[in-house]
């Protein structure tokens, strides 16, 4: 770096350089390799799309995306024995790779290498589930054209690097401006992938459209919130938040209030509670691998942050926000249960499960005890391989007009094909929590860390909410094996290698999470944040 | 050292203290950013709107400037009031300035709870603030500005401190370049590409289309600047192709004189060549008070480009 610098050292702002007054950050770059290999393998997807033809860009883009996943997973699996047990903070305190963050990782790398599978699927759909040409306007003449071809946007794989780069980044920053950058980094593609369907495509471009503008909001509030404590504390550091916090005679004010906007920013991007709106209307438009994409990683990106901010930031207030976010738990999973019952959709269906489950996520999130944060850790894992295997088994059922997500049209559905209605039923008693599925044992370990940590009336609400929740997914099977099929009801699709593959990963890690747990939460509670 | 000497100097900003220049041109700016505030809120048209927030961000900028912030205050007034300001005019304008919000209250009340909920929220948020920062010591300016100023030591924060965020921005530009790209790029040779003029002539007189020529463009140079001004058939009636889905019309009330105009009912086919001022003035007298007669009633004359 002195080098470099030296021979302009004339100039007053770069002799503070050559003084060494400033420090040149430590950069570990093999704790955070498996990031750098993803958001560079996004890059190189990117010179794909300006380089190759297009007949040949979408084996090159499978194949880079699977191998830079594969590379990013090896690169953290070598780096997991050498790993500090207490965490490594990097290029200078703005990351902190401990053992949360390398199991959100790895977490993430698993939930997205089945998620791009399904994206890159060309069976079920011919020419993928995206659209070949997103700017021709729905409905016209060479909109029909094109969706007669089989050509996708294959842009949607580095999209998809991009956001899951910004999504590991966003559950290691140790900062709140690191932070922020990644949740942009991980929303924008996002928001571009809800509006690339190839059928559906006003319906697509409506939930781009919502998640974009309430997900600009969301962001605003994160950024005042952001604002706020750098106020209150100096810093952006969520160590020094935490330092202030600790002991001052300051006014609260600029704290809590930046508190309140900063979990609103998070728990908009975990669809909790009062913060839901947009998941249903997204889930529902979104194209189908992209759902489970959001549905499974997204989650995972949020709840490691808000477990980061809360730990590390405000313990040592805890006493004063644990109060509102109950209530914000209770809340999420009194709507997300409640008008679960009231879906005739499918996808929807399973929205709503999303933000019930968002609020189970959320007991575990405040207890803030290593059983909690280890409980909640592994409900992620286990709720992401469920829910991306059923979201791929919903992308399977179709009418020549498209998916067929209207719960009508699943009526019997075993007669169909018993083999997709009983990894479905499987998959929905693992949402419901029923032994023997991972969905059981998450609960299981959320709701015991909770007890532990004296939260038994939020324990008791959210049995009975996992009952009401459990009656809609009960519903659906009884729909699937105890009616009648109607005559021009939907065909189910024989998937091929890559959706077969991503609901065959989700099936069996739901199984084996159910009967043998132990192996991952060991891992999940082999460490703390890095204080 | 050099530290030091730079808190000993700052000693006066640390504590507090204002110095005269910087409270006179608080109290001509603070003032101005209200002014733009308020007339941003309640100015009837969009593009006064959009200026009169542009008023207030650049007292804004000022304000920084004078604050020893120089770089935040010209981000703020090239990137806010230069790019983002001058997108959303563009944007205005393209839409048509005459297009404002619908007045009707859809919510019954709304404005009203509006009101009140955001004067309770400015009376909580200042009465806040007032009580955070008021028992707070100013860390004072002595910090961020030693060794070679506010704008250096913000680039080495960038290049040391917050190196990594900074970099990963990167990924976000990346992005955001492929998504306009997506939205908006259509390749021609694709199935269901854009037709080049040719092919498509050809494709509308083969009958491929529902008509042979195109749709009939909006009316914007005969009275109206403005894409949601509709053409005029010629008896007079709006062309209902030329309207956009997306784009309220001016409203046909608006038009009237145009559409009398058209369909021939003024009384005085050669009003603007010598004495039919007087057959058309009453009429154009209630809508357009500015304008002469003969402008108003001429289509081909160039002064009928102009509207009020």
């Amino acid at each position: 770096m002195s080098t470099m610098v030296l021979p302009t050292a004339a100039d007053p702002a770069v002799s503070v350089l050559a003084a060494g007054l400033a420090q040149v950050p430590q950069m570990d770059y093999r704790a955070v390799l498996p990031v750098l290999v993803v958001l560079g393998a996004a890059c190189v997807g990117v010179l794909f799309e300006a380089f190759l033809p297009r007949p040949r860009r979408w084996l090159w883009q499978v194949a880079l995306t699977v191998a830079a996943l594969l590379a990013a997973g090896v690169a953290l699996y070598a780096y997991l024995g050498d790993a500090p047990a207490q965490g490594v903070k990097t290029f200078a305190g703005t990351l902190s790779i401990d053992r949360p963050a390398l199991f959100l990782w790895g977490t993430l790398l698993v939930l997205g290498l089945g998620a791009v599978l399904l994206i890159a699927d060309r069976s079920v759909e011919p020419g993928g589930y995206f659209v070949a040409q997103a700017a021709i306007r729905p409905g016209t003449q060479q909109d029909r054209a094109q969706a007669a071809g089989a050509n996708m946007h294959t842009e949607v794989f580095p999209l998809a690097l991009f956001a899951l780069g910004g999504m590991m980044v966003f559950c290691a920053a140790n900062d709140l401006l690191t932070m922020f950058v990644a949740l942009e980094v991980l929303s924008l593609p996002l928001y571009l992938l809800c509006g690339l369907a190839r059928r559906r495509r006003l319906l697509s471009q409506e939930s781009a459209v919502k998640y974009f503008l309430l997900g600009a909001f969301a962001s605003a509030f994160f950024l005042y919130g952001l604002a706020l404590l750098y106020g209150y504390a100096g810093s952006v550091k969520l160590a020094d938040i935490a330092a202030a916090a600790g002991g001052t005679n300051r006014s609260d004010t600029l704290l809590f209030a930046g508190l309140g906007l900063l979990a609103v920013g998070l728990l908009f991007k975990g669809s909790v509670g009062p913060f839901h709106t947009w998941t249903p209307d997204v889930y529902q438009g979104a194209p189908t691998p992209v759902t489970a994409f959001m549905a499974a990683c997204t989650k995972v990106a949020a709840f490691g942050g808000l477990l980061r901010v809360l730990t590390v930031a405000f313990k040592a207030t805890s006493w004063e926000w644990r109060g509102v976010l109950w209530a914000v738990a209770i809340i999420s999973m009194v709507i997300g249960a409640v008008l679960g019952l009231t879906q005739r959709d499918v996808k929807r269906m399973i929205a709503y499960s999303s933000v019930a489950h968002a609020g189970f996520l959320l007991i575990g999130a405040i207890a803030l005890t290593e059983q909690g944060l280890s409980g909640t850790m592994f409900y992620l894992l286990a709720y992401g391989f469920t829910t991306l295997a059923a979201f791929a088994v919903v992308g399977l059922v179709r009418t020549g007009e498209g998916e067929a997500t209207h719960l009508s049209q699943w009526a019997g559905l075993a007669k169909r094909s018993p083999l997709l209605a009983g990894v479905f039923t499987f998959l929905l008693l693992s949402l419901a929590g029923i032994p023997l599925t991972s969905g059981f044992v998450g609960k299981f370990v959320v709701f015991s860390a909770a007890l532990a940590d004296g939260m038994a009336p939020l324990v008791v609400i959210a049995l009975v909410m996992s009952a009401v929740a459990a009656f809609f997914y009960l519903r659906v099977i009884v729909l699937m094996y105890f009616s009648e099929p109607a005559a021009d009801g939907p065909t189910v699709t024989v998937p091929g290698v890559f959706t077969a593959a991503a609901i065959t990963l989700g099936v069996l890690v739901t199984l084996l999470l159910g009967v043998w747990p132990a192996f991952a939460l060991d891992w999940a509670g082999s460490g703390g944040f890095a204080l | 050292m050099t530290t030091g000497l730079v808190l000993a100097a700052d000693a006066a900003n640390a504590a507090g203290a204002v110095s005269t220049g910087e409270a006179v041109a608080f109290w001509i700016l603070g003032p101005l950013a209200v002014l733009g505030g308020l007339g941003m809120l309640f100015a009837r048209n969009a593009v006064h709107s959009a200026l009169w927030l542009a008023v207030t961000m650049l007292s804004l900028g000022v304000l920084y400037m004078i604050q020893q912030a120089p770089f935040l205050g010209f981000v703020q007034i090239i990137v806010y009031t230069g790019a983002i300001m001058m997108l959303f005019l563009f944007v205005l304008m393209l839409v048509g300035r005459d297009s404002s919000d619908s007045v009707v209250e859809v919510l019954r009340g709304q404005r009203l709870a509006a009101t009140v909920l955001g004067i309770g929220f400015a009376v909580l948020l200042v009465s806040a603030l007032a009580r955070a920062l008021s028992l707070v010591t100013p860390i004072g300016l002595a910090g961020p500005n030693a060794n070679g100023g506010n704008v250096a030591n913000l680039g080495q924060s960038i290049f040391t401190d917050y190196l990594f965020p900074f970099e990963l921005t990167s990924a976000l530009l990346i992005t955001a370049a492929i998504g306009a790209m997506v939205l908006a790029y259509t390749d021609r040779h694709a199935p269901g590409g854009k037709k080049t003029q040719r092919e498509l002539v050809i494709a509308r007189f083969r009958g491929e289309y529902a008509r042979p020529s195109p749709l009939p463009g909006p009316g914007v140079f005969a009275t109206a600047d403005s894409v949601a001004t509709p053409a005029l058939l010629p008896d007079g009636s709006v062309a209902p192709e030329s309207l956009s889905e997306i784009i309220e019309a001016t409203s046909t009330k608006r038009l009237s004189e145009d559409i009398a105009e058209v369909s021939g009912n003024v009384p005085a086919p050669d009003a603007h060549a010598l004495g039919g001022a007087n057959g058309t003035g009453h009429r154009n007298g209630s809508a357009r008070p500015g304008l002469p007669a003969s402008t108003g009633t001429s289509g081909s004359a160039p002064g009928g480009e102009e509207a009020p």
